[in-house]
């Protein structure tokens, strides 16, 4: 048990600090959204002048947004789900069950994990976004699409992160240590 | 082998599998039994594909200008409004209840906010009156499904992208479904009013009410443009009239509305007025969200943007309620809610494409067909089955699992997919106040501190008044499809 619980630690210490970065990143993400919309419909209307680029930049901020604060969502457990089997089983067997879930969330991330570097490198590294543009040394160059696209890939890695943390915390409740666990912030989440 | 993609995935579901990772383990593990491999790639792609997205961006923003009224405290003045318009019928407070849950569905798309917000205020009120806990929650979260059928709408917005549909067009058929929920539930509590003996209530909770100043004369004009912006669509000015003309008929119609607001201020209770006027500013965000993508001003998702414009101009500046940590609180929330959203749509994307790949569709459209050839009566299936399945699954994911299997199928026996698409939205959101699993009874039950069980026996009266509501909408086509054709936003 003590084993365990010191392989906790480093995902806790991890997860704790660096989901907290992703949020505040997350939260500046989502107010970029908002002025770059504002800035298009202002410079449609009272300029007559549309712009490209707010579309394509907002679009960019809402994906690392959602690469970067899903996982405290995870944590959090605001994944939307059906909890009813787990409350009707007897604690044991709930306990097992949630571990046999995240092991199928594990892997369903696991997969995507190669899946998403291929999409990041080779042939695809290659298209350019349409109307962003970063500062170079030789002037204004378009920024490549992957930049978008790696928003995926660290979100992945991340939320793999946070499984193994669940899944580490899940082993030792079922071998009886719950109660030594640290509880996690509950989410609030849904469309509703 | 495919074919077993939707058993896979209901199992996964009932476990307690996250929704997400349900949509792309079970095509994902047929898949690789079946070694397609490369489909599996393309299952994963379409979960980015599907969240890069213009039209979804505006679940975030309709969120966050929720959030940020929410916290502002604009709660407590569309209740005294209501009350003022309402209080002093039999059953004054449930109707307060019922009225302030459909203006609060304008401003915001969720059930779940309006319980909690609208439920702290209004259940301890109307225990003290003499109501029932169970019955004051039992109104709040009945009417708190309001919320996503009057736009701005969540579930819609998800719905539209999904298929394919205009979320305007969709946002401007939820109106009249959700005023004819609410005023159903009015006309329940009417009845219940008699056998309970449910009490009146005042009009004007708190007399002598001050306005300030900036808000005074900011909801001066607001009212004034409202009116006068209104009259001026009907007015018959034709697109060829020059500016000075167009301007003029404005200017006009501005100072006959003046000229009326001023004879009103005669005739009105003083205190009436105080309340109204601090209701205008909140009351705002609806107009500008409708006004603008009814005028063809902004697109759904630019109306969200001005509509969180709009709302932080009012936190700061108007109600001087919100404090720079407020803003992190607020934001970090709309950013966590709507990222859960996005992977979901974009998990159900790739799903959709697994769906379209296997032949489940076509069959379960043959077995569907052969129970009726009538689409009235399958229509009334489809009903108990969108019922059953909200009684145990959120309205959001259940639109994005369902949409996609069922509306093709009755697209094809020619129902209409706005209307099969409000059908679907208010079914599913109905059952956010079913029991045993109905996400608002929780809410409500956390708020009012009554069991979940007592207020699920509470709310079958106005449980069945939904039902109703829910047939009128499935057979009467009119009653969705009405608003979007007369703004020509449906053909």
């Amino acid at each position: 048990m003590r084993l365990l619980h010191a392989v906790l630690v480093p995902f806790e210490l991890w997860n704790d600090n660096v989901l907290k970065v992703g949020r505040w990143i997350a939260l500046v993400a989502i107010a970029l959204m908002v002025l770059a919309i504002l800035v298009q419909v202002f410079y449609r209307y009272a300029l007559n002048n549309p712009l490209a680029w707010p579309e394509e930049a907002a679009r960019f901020a809402m994906l690392w947004m959602t690469g970067l604060i899903a996982p405290s969502a995870y944590r959090r457990g605001g994944f939307v789900a059906i909890d009813m089997l787990g409350e009707a089983l007897p604690g044991a067997l709930t306990k097992i069950l949630n571990l046999f879930l995240l092991s199928i969330a594990f892997g369903v991330l696991v997969v995507a994990v190669p899946i998403a570097f291929n999409e990041v490198s080779g042939f695809n590294a290659a298209f350019k976004t349409s109307s962003l543009y970063y500062p170079t040394f030789g002037g204004w160059e378009k920024v490549p699409r992957v930049w978008m696209q790696y928003s995926i890939v660290v979100g992945t890695i991340l939320l793999i992160i946070v499984n193994i943390e669940l899944v580490i915390r899940q082993i030792i409740k079922i071998l009886g240590g719950g109660k030594d666990l640290k509880p996690l912030q509950v989410a609030e989440t849904g469309a509703e | 082998m495919l074919i077993w993609f939707l058993p896979v995935f209901l199992v996964f579901l009932a476990m307690g599998l996250p929704v997400f990772f349900g949509l792309l383990a079970a095509p994902g593990i047929l898949l690789f039994l079946a070694d397609q491999t490369s489909d599996i790639k393309l299952l994963y792609r379409n979960v980015y594909n599907g969240m890069d997205s213009f039209p979804l961006m505006a679940i975030p923003f309709f969120m966050l200008a929720g959030e940020m009224m929410n916290r502002g405290g604009i709660t407590i003045r569309l209740v005294e409004f209501s009350q003022a318009l309402m209080g002093h019928l039999r059953g004054g407070l449930a109707h307060v209840n019922v009225l302030s849950s459909i203006l609060f569905a304008g401003l915001s798309g969720s059930a779940v906010a309006d319980t909690s917000a609208l439920g702290s205020m209004l259940i301890p009120a109307m225990e003290k009156q003499g109501y029932t806990r169970r019955f004051a929650a039992a109104i709040t979260a009945a009417s708190s499904v309001i919320g996503p059928i009057i736009p701005p709408s969540g579930i819609m917005i998800i719905y539209a992208y999904v298929m394919g549909e205009s979320v305007a067009a969709l946002f401007l058929a939820g109106i009249v479904p959700g005023v004819m929920v609410g005023i159903g539930l009015m006309l329940m509590v009417r009845a219940l009013a008699d056998r309970y003996d449910l009490p009146k209530a005042e009009r004007i909770v708190q007399k002598n009410q001050q306005i300030d100043p900036v808000e005074k004369w900011v909801s001066f004009a607001l009212i004034r443009l409202n009116f006068a912006g209104l009259i001026y669509m009907f007015a018959p000015v034709g697109e060829e009239a020059g500016a000075t003309l167009s301007w003029g008929v404005f200017i006009a119609i501005l100072l006959g509305v003046h000229a009326l607001l001023l004879y009103l201020r005669t005739i009105v209770d003083p205190d009436f007025r105080v309340v109204t006027k601090r209701a205008i500013v909140p009351l705002q965000t609806p107009i500008i969200i409708l006004g603008g993508i009814l005028m063809g001003v902004f697109t759904p998702t630019e109306a969200a943007a001005v509509a969180v414009a709009y709302a932080v101009l009012v936190a700061v500046f108007i109600l001087r309620s919100m404090k720079l940590k407020d803003f992190a609180t607020v934001l970090t929330r709309a950013a966590m809610t709507s990222a859960v959203v996005l992977l979901l749509v974009g998990a159900a994307l790739a799903f959709k494409t697994v769906v379209s790949l296997s032949y489940a569709p076509q069959i379960l459209a043959d077995f569907i067909l052969s129970l009726s050839d009538n689409p009235l009566t399958l229509l009334f299936l489809i009903n108990i089955l969108l019922f059953i399945v909200g009684m145990f699954l959120d309205a959001g994911p259940a639109i994005i699992i369902l949409g996609p299997i069922l509306g093709p199928i009755f697209v094809d026996l020619g129902v209409h997919p706005v209307h099969f698409a409000i059908i679907m939205s208010v079914n599913l959101t109905v059952g956010l106040a079913t029991p045993p699993m109905g996400l608002v009874l929780f809410v409500a039950s956390s708020v009012s501190g009554e069991r979940v069980e007592t207020i699920a026996k509470a709310i079958l009266p106005f449980l069945a008044v939904e039902v109703f509501v829910i047939f009128l909408i499935t057979y009467v086509p009119a009653v969705s499809l009405t608003v979007p054709r007369l703004t020509g936003f449906l053909n």
